[in-house]
């Protein structure tokens, strides 16, 4: 079975991945977005003064 | 000659890539001074398109982001190897940048919270991104979430740096015109940024410092004309390089740090404690205690931006 991979997606902000499954007919089986990167916000931000909040979550996204 | 270069980004949030953009109608100059082969963020070059160049094809490559996961650590390798000169763009490259306040933390600490606990998350089956995996019969996988975020230079050898959190525009600019020029300093040098702590640069009046208690923001109006630090507000700039411009000083805002220490400064945070400890007025050590013990959360307060690069470094365990 064929593979096609469009590593990485562009445009955008962040990381992406997708990974395509061809059948015998050329045609697409199946498609799968996958998304390589995580950093840990939900978890690095507990207990951080409130105050200092803003200041981290900016970081999330910069575009 | 134009330049080649190679933009990259790995544990970043793509706002180094906008400082890039921000420098407005000068775009249109380093466009002339660089031909890009690589910007994920604005251009659509594929992983395969860089393994295809030759060893040294790139006169620069640009990173951004700490390296987090094993694809961070493979481009950042990758691009070592395709480009003459490699610098360490902003703070998550230099230094692992807020994203290395992950280090507070291990992996499974991370993916339990994320994708088991958080308030937002459905997940009934428990499901935790695996490196490979099989799914409606085809193989998948994906990049090994590293146990600690990493800074560029723990991966790769780094030729320049250009701090910040993001890096000034101008800047960027200004380091860029070096390389064009062929008038970059010695290897290892911060570049785009100043050689004195933003203190030096502070528009704030600065006295004797005589410290009895520390505030949060939220507890008193700073004046408008002293020193943060004089103050009682926990500001880095004693500790910090210059070259930001004062952007969060001139917006009422304590300096977190995010141009990195100076150079011969091994740990920006211990150098921040110790600037702190010598402008307490207490002069007992219980008393001095008591002051710094107003500290809420020094590990993030003294390496928001640079944990992964401090003696500190990560959790083991």
């Amino acid at each position: 079975m064929k593979r096609i991979a469009i590593d990485p997606i562009t445009r955008l902000e962040g990381h992406g991945k997708i990974m395509i499954f061809l059948n015998e007919e050329g045609k697409v089986d199946n498609a799968f977005l996958q998304i390589p990167e995580l950093r840990g916000f939900e978890k690095f931000v507990e207990g951080l003064p409130i105050e200092e909040v803003p200041r981290v979550v900016t970081r999330i996204c910069g575009v | 000659m134009k330049l080649k270069i190679g933009i990259y980004w790995g544990a970043a949030c793509g706002g180094c890539d906008v400082a890039i953009l921000d420098t407005h109608e000068k775009l249109l100059e380093i466009a002339d001074m660089a031909d890009i082969y690589l910007w994920p963020v604005a251009m659509d070059f594929k992983y395969s398109d860089v393994r295809a160049m030759k060893d040294g094809f790139l006169d620069v490559a640009l990173f951004s982001g700490g390296v987090r996961n094993s694809e961070n650590e493979e481009i950042a390798k990758l691009l070592r190897k395709k480009a003459k000169v490699m610098i360490a763009l902003g703070a998550c490259a230099q230094l692992g940048g807020v994203p290395g306040l992950a280090n507070m933390y291990t992996r499974e600490d991370i993916l339990k919270r994320v994708y088991l606990e958080s308030e937002s998350t459905t997940n009934p089956g428990g499901v935790l991104p695996l490196e490979s995996a099989r799914a409606d019969g085809h193989d998948l996988d994906l990049p090994r979430l590293y146990n600690a975020v990493k800074t560029l230079e723990q991966v790769v050898d780094v030729d320049y740096t250009i701090p910040g959190c993001p890096p000034a525009s101008l800047q960027i600019y200004s380091a860029l015109g070096l390389i064009a020029d062929d008038m970059l300093p010695k290897k290892g040098s911060v570049i785009g940024a100043g050689d004195r702590a933003l203190c030096d640069e502070c528009p704030r009046k600065k006295g004797e410092k005589t410290i009895t208690k520390i505030y949060r923001t939220h507890e008193k109006l700073p004046d408008a004309e002293t020193c943060f630090l004089e103050q009682g507000f926990i500001c880095l700039g004693v500790a910090t390089r210059s070259g930001c411009g004062s952007r969060c000083i001139k917006s009422w805002t304590p300096c977190r740090g995010c141009y990195g220490p100076l150079d011969d400064v091994a740990d920006q945070g211990i150098k921040m404690l110790t600037a702190l400890a010598s402008v307490i007025e207490p002069k007992e050590e219980k008393d001095i205690n008591a002051v710094l013990d107003q500290v809420i959360d020094p590990v993030r307060t003294f390496n928001r931006f640079g944990l992964a690069a401090s003696m500190l470094r990560r959790r083991r365990t």
